[in-house]
């Protein structure tokens, strides 16, 4: 029975990596590849219909195991839910942009290895663990962004991604060996405990400069995996020459994987020690932010301009560090759900021109709207919610957490109100870019002939576009579900 | 009589069903204006009948009437009729509450009769109808929203739903500029919009009150907002709705949007769009934060006679009768502050009236320059010349719009505008000699145009053979607006006596008579 236990717990995984495993095998036996990304959808769809129905209808509860290393609660199905529904949209919208390419088995079956590890990080309690999972769903990444090996850009990003990664994880691996050093233990409540010891010759101080060169590689660590600058160089050249679905799956799911990470390790091991990473996770989150914007604006090419959108998206979320409260990881965990839906949408129509051999250059999209009424419909309702418009899911998402920079400064320090400040200025500035494509959209005349879409990646758009704009409208019960998974990170009150 | 019926959502939700439809209306897009026409012509029809039940009933007998917090025998916030409240957003304290009492009701019939009107003045729109007519019904159901809610959030998501819409009709339709000019319509107005958001932020953990509603926020303000709380939060509101009204110096977007719009699109801009900044001061800034208001008061008295002087002096260098107008809209609502300033009942009552005659009347002007530039091709004034003779109907209708707009006695403009002097008289008594310099500049720059664009000798510097007198669908929507400037400015009354019960409140807030 205990074998059972074990396996319940894990039972996500399981049928994650079983399917992963049989891709290449159907592959062969499949003469419309088309079948194959069915087949990949069937655990996506199964696992998000199964964690909606826990999270938003509490029909039935997971299994709780004994497996010390990793836990399923609303903090990691939240995050699950964010994998999966990311992997739908990409899925979904795989089949045109890659049906002429070769070995279409294993890019099914990468994208389900990736998520394998992304959900590991979300329910690690353990340092080993969450490492795993980092590398688990890195290698897969590696190898996604190098698809067409053939293409010289598509290469060269992975090779690029491949280098930084090793170097991020070779730093998380060493600030991992540092706070064992520091805490004697690798589990993350573990180095909590460590610190609130009660017997004095166990004490040890939250300066001491083991445990706070381990804090800084970590940030670093964590920081190439969500492109916060200064470590973000990497980002906009693997976005550009990944694949485009790919692009939107590592700006939409590997990205939240980071913040997965993130908040689990800063918020609750390392929350003791708050005073002293705090100014610098909130210069983090301005520096991110502003940089991510300000070259977001020169980018003509549409992939770079969301790159660097993310990356700005990627600096409002840092803001929950500082802050560190339950009502700031509720808002994050909420942006960064309401962020996988637009940003994978806004890739997924860019990935739809592109499987019909139209550019993803600026100029590319002029007369869209005239071309492709709906796709530039779905487009604008996703660039106006990244800009954080009302009444669509970007705005909900932003004000949960921009206030909660507000709220921490009716009674804590004052300057964090700054934050909310820089937050908000810099979605100003965006919205200068987001506009624009707007405008090129609409406003400028482009060749008359009308763009023709699967209805594959028509669904892939629509999902995202749908609930973008439900959540916009009637965000309560996300919410709710967020502050639920945030209760896991602050426990009181 | 409209007991438990949800009159205002229906007249919000009519423009946007009507703006669904249009947008889906495919290959048939001629219809898209007979759409637009039925829908928002609804919405008017229903407006009008909220009017009559109002003046009826103005005790609220009649309708949903919600009763303001009563302390001491005195109200002490804002009593509403045709009152909604559901919960929306429970987690956040965000509920939908929508309610109109007389400092709203006035600007609500004016949304639905300027939308209406500029709808039909767009009759012969052949670009992209299906587009332009359902935005038109879209930017309807955010200035509708605006001027009824009651709830922080819905209010600021109405206040951003309405730039989208504008966005377009410049970018789309607009003139030679346009690329310029939508983008820093949008981004200027957005940046006010994030002021006004942080303001909500910081009164809502500052009230600590889990809710939205602006009568719970601001009654729980009284004791949790101290002054330096007060005086910060109430100069970030006064910066968001001032861009919008427009004050000097936050004003430069303004002609830029005008003169690139379409000609419904300046109307809707001027007509509706400035009265929300207004309307955000006199709603929510002022009777949230009376200490903030009453230390900043000389502020804007000096943006508002700034905004006078200074918009009236632009207007005498224009050669683009259509930047003329924009410009007077400067200087025509900085009155509205003016009026505000003096926190008398008079001078507010004033202010909110004046909101309500200029909306009419510089949709006249709007108009009459769209048939100027519709029949000749161009706006400059140099250019033109005579025209009278040619489009006698026009000539007429134009010159009664000058003459209203610079504040004839019998028209809807003097009035609101001589009680703005009175009221400042009373208050500052003869440093009112600054502001009413303005009358004489606004009386010179208008004849001035009127007589170097419509009389004298025809010009012969364009091809005037083609010129002819206005269409139907534009001496309609012009001749309806002028013949509701005579019947205001003879009863201004009728709208008084709205506005007076519901400002009566302001300045019991604000602790004067």
């Amino acid at each position: 029975m205990t074998v059972w236990n074990y396996l319940e717990s894990l039972l996500p995984q399981l049928i994650l990596v079983i399917f992963a495993l049989m891709m290449p095998a159907f592959d062969y036996l499949f003469k419309d590849k088309r079948l194959l990304s069915i087949l990949a959808l069937t655990p996506l769809v199964a696992l998000a219909a199964a964690v909606l129905s826990w999270l938003f209808l509490g029909v039935w509860e997971p299994a709780r195991s004994n497996i010390s290393l990793l836990e399923v609660n609303a903090y990691s199905g939240l995050f699950m839910l964010v994998f999966v529904s990311v992997g739908i949209v990409v899925v979904l919208g795989s089949p045109e942009f890659i049906r002429k390419d070769r070995n279409q088995g294993e890019y099914y079956s990468l994208i389900l290895l990736a998520i394998t590890g992304m959900t590991i990080v979300a329910e690690s309690t353990d340092l080993i663990a969450l490492f795993v999972g980092l590398e688990i769903s890195g290698i897969s990444s590696f190898a996604l962004s190098g698809f067409r090996k053939s293409e010289k850009r598509s290469a060269e990003a992975a090779t690029k991604y491949f280098i930084v990664g090793g170097f991020s994880s070779a730093l998380t691996l060493f600030a991992i060996s540092l706070l064992y050093g520091y805490a004697g233990t690798t589990s993350i409540e573990g180095i909590r405990d460590a610190y609130l010891s009660p017997s004095p010759e166990d004490w040890v101080s939250n300066a001491d400069p083991i445990l706070l060169l381990g804090t800084v590689l970590l940030m670093a660590g964590f920081g190439f995996k969500i492109a916060a600058v200064p470590f973000h160089m990497w980002a906009p050249d693997v976005y550009e020459g990944a694949p485009t679905p790919i692009s939107g799956f590592l700006a939409a799911a590997s990205k939240k994987m980071g913040f997965a990470a993130f908040f689990k390790v800063f918020l609750i091991g390392l929350i003791f020690s708050i005073t002293q990473w705090e100014a610098a996770a909130a210069a983090l989150a301005i520096i991110t932010m502003t940089v991510g914007n300000v070259i977001a604006v020169s980018q003509t090419n549409i992939k770079r301009m969301l790159a660097y959108s993310s990356i700005a998206q990627a600096g409002y979320i840092l803001i929950v560090l500082p802050v560190g409260t339950q009502y700031a990881v509720t808002g994050g965990m909420f942006h960064i759900l309401t962020h996988a839906f637009m940003k994978s949408g806004a890739f997924m129509v860019v990935a739809a021109m592109g499987a019909v051999a139209i550019g993803e250059k600026l100029d590319d999209f002029k007369g869209l709207g005239r071309r492709a009424p709906w796709l530039a419909l779905a487009m604008t309702l996703f660039l106006l919610s990244l800009a954080g418009i009302p009444p669509l899911a970007g705005f909900a998402s932003k004000f949960v957490l921009f206030s909660s920079a507000v709220y921490a400064s009716s009674p804590g320090p004052d300057w964090l109100v700054w934050l909310a400040i820089a937050g908000l200025l810099n979605s100003a500035l965006s919205l200068y870019y987001y506009a624009r494509v707007i405008k090129y959209m609409y406003m400028e005349k482009g060749p008359p002939e009308p763009i023709r879409l699967t209805p594959m990646l028509k669904i892939a758009v629509a999902v995202a576009a749908i609930m973008v704009v439900v959540i916009g409208v009637y965000p309560d019960p996300v919410i709710d579900v967020c502050r639920d998974a945030a209760e896991f990170i602050f426990p009181l009150a | 009589m409209l007991e438990g019926v949800p009159i205002l959502s229906i007249i919000i939700m009519l423009p946007l069903v009507g703006a669904i439809v249009t947008l889906l209306l495919g290959k048939h897009d001629k219809y898209a204006k007979w759409v637009a026409a039925g829908f928002s012509g609804a919405a008017l029809v229903l407006s009008i009948l909220v009017a009559l039940v109002f003046m009826v009933h103005p005790d609220g007998s009649a309708t949903g009437y919600h009763q303001g917090p009563v302390a001491g025998g005195e109200e002490r916030f804002f009593s509403y009729q045709f009152y909604e409240d559901y919960t929306w957003i429970e987690s956040l304290g965000i509920n939908y509450t929508v309610g109109l009492d007389g400092i709203s009701l006035p600007l609500f019939i004016l949304t639905t009769l300027l939308s209406f009107l500029a709808i039909v003045f767009s009759w012969d729109t052949s670009n992209r109808p299906k587009e332009y007519f359902g935005l038109m019904q879209i930017l309807e159901v955010g200035v509708l929203g605006v001027f009824v809610a009651l709830d922080y959030f819905v209010f600021y998501v109405f206040w951003e739903v309405v730039l989208i819409p504008m966005y377009f009709m410049i970018g789309v339709w607009g003139g030679p500029n346009k690329d310029y000019a939508a983008i820093k319509f949008f981004i200027y107005t957005h940046i006010a919009s994030l002021a006004i958001l942080i303001s909500i932020m910081a009164l809502y953990f500052q009230a600590d009150v889990h809710s939205f509603s602006m009568e719970s926020i601001a009654i729980a303000g009284t004791t949790e907002f101290n002054k330096t709380f007060q005086v910060a939060i109430f100069a970030a509101m006064f910066f968001g709705f001032g861009v919008k009204v427009p004050m000097v110096p936050f004003h430069t977007w303004l002609p830029d949007a005008h003169v690139e719009a379409p000609t419904a699109g300046s109307v809707l801009l001027a007509g509706l769009l400035l009265k929300m900044g207004g309307y955000g001061i006199i709603r929510v800034a002022i009777p949230t934060l009376p200490d903030g208001a009453h230390e900043l008061v000389y502020v804007i008295a000096i943006i508002a006679i700034a905004s006078i002087l200074y918009g009236a002096m632009l207007c005498l260098a224009q050669k683009d009768l259509k930047k003329m107008v924009a410009y007077s809209s400067i200087s025509h609502m900085g009155f509205v502050l003016l009026g505000f300033a003096t926190f008398s009942t008079l001078g507010i009552v004033a202010g909110v009236f004046q909101m309500f005659a200029h909306g009419l009347v510089t949709a006249v002007l709007f108009m009459m320059c769209g048939v100027v530039q519709h029949k000749t091709g161009t706006r400059m004034i140099p250019s033109l010349g005579g025209l009278s003779k040619k489009m006698p109907i026009a000539a007429t209708m134009m010159t009664i719009g000058f003459l209203a707009s610079l504040g004839l006695p019998g028209l809807v403009s003097f009035a609101a505008e001589f009680m703005v002097f009175v009221s400042m008289f009373n208050e500052w008594a003869l440093w009112l000699f600054l502001p009413i310099i303005s009358v004489a500049i606004t009386a010179g720059y208008y004849l001035w145009a009127l007589q170097r664009s419509m009389f004298g000798p025809l010009t012969d510097k364009i091809d005037t053979s083609h010129v002819h007198d206005v269409d139907w669908y534009e001496g309609v929507p012009v001749g309806t607006l002028i013949a509701l400037i005579g019947i205001f400015g003879v009863f201004p009354y009728l709208m008084f006596q709205y506005i007076t019960p519901a400002v009566e409140i302001v300045t019991r807030i604000l602790g004067g008579g």
